[in-house]
């Protein structure tokens, strides 16, 4: 158990001191002459998309708009010209419309095939 | 604080100078906790960048100019995060990949048995780098805020709001697993070395 925890101990002790001497190997960066400016490009290159996509939705939300209203506008046109279901509901129109249909209407009789011979 | 309160209130109002100021105090202090963080230094003043570019873009969500160190120290973690996460991904980092003299070389750091000019000290982040590599970007992250970075109990519980006794778990656990793979690499190691 003592041997254990000494070896542990030995272990972080050997960490740390790997620890110490990467911080000591690291340098310390100088940023470049042109830090600034290139964060700014940057800076400025995102904005832009920004700017390009913010166009764009104003412009398709405009021509979704104009859509809307001209299609609701065709439909109440042709609405008013098209008398198609004056008072009565879509599925009575289909009814009256295949009144006769149903007459052909026969109950499918199943012979089996031995029945027949 | 590096900067007043009022130069952060006046970045986050959109004052162009005002953001010049607050990323020129503090650009080399982030520039140097991402070094840590990723071990690349080739790759550094990228994620430096996207860190600022972050902060740019999210000081409108500050909620007090109090918070604000804490704050930018949690972007410039997840933007390391982001980076660690690309590059396991184009690499592909395996146990394989921490190489025998990797192993043998941190081994003798951590027995301080060597001298370190500047290119024994490129080799050192090497061998730690690859070593961090077989561990998650989160326990990677972590640890090296604390160990390497030098941050408080204190100052990570404000980074990741967790309370800092999870924080002593978390930190127990990724040593655990660096200690894990370190032992795991030295045993594989010292396997190809007895064949």
């Amino acid at each position: 158990m003592n041997h254990q925890n000494r070896e542990a101990g030995s272990n972080d002790e050997r960490l740390d001191r790997l620890f110490e001497a990467y911080r000591a190997a690291c340098p310390d960066v100088e940023p470049g002459a042109d830090f600034m400016p290139r964060l700014w490009q940057k800076i400025e290159a995102r904005q832009g998309v920004s700017v390009v996509f913010g166009r764009l939705a104003r412009n398709l939300a405009t021509a979704a708009l104009a859509l809307s209203c001209l299609l609701g506008l065709a439909v109440s046109i042709s609405g008013s010209h098209t008398n198609a279901l004056p008072g009565e509901s879509y599925v009575e129109v289909l009814a009256e419309d295949h009144d006769n249909a149903a007459l052909d209407l026969e109950p499918v009789r199943f012979t089996p095939a031995a029945e027949q011979n | 604080m590096l900067v007043d309160y009022e130069l952060i209130q006046r970045a986050r109002e959109g004052d162009g100078p005002a953001f010049n100021q607050l990323v020129g105090a503090y650009r080399k202090r982030i520039l140097g906790t991402i070094a840590r963080l990723i071990g690349r230094p080739e790759d550094v003043e990228d994620v430096g960048q996207e860190v600022f570019l972050r902060l740019y873009y999210s000081l409108d969500q500050l909620r007090s100019a109090e918070v604000f160190e804490p704050w930018l120290y949690r972007l410039t973690a997840n933007a390391a995060y982001d980076y660690l996460r690309k590059r396991r991904r184009r690499m592909e980092s395996r146990m394989a990949d921490l190489s025998e003299q990797q192993v043998l070389l941190a081994d003798a750091v951590a027995g301080e048995k060597i001298d370190r000019d500047e290119g024994q000290k490129k080799r050192i982040r090497d061998a730690v780098d690859a070593l961090l590599d077989q561990v998650s970007e989160e326990d990677r992250v972590l640890l090296t805020l604390k160990e390497v970075e030098g941050l408080s109990l204190k100052e990570l519980g404000a980074i990741y709001h967790v309370k800092e006794n999870a924080l002593k778990v978390r930190l127990f656990r990724a040593r655990q697993r660096v200690l894990k793979a370190f032992a795991a690499a030295r045993k594989q190691t010292a396997g190809v070395s007895g064949s």
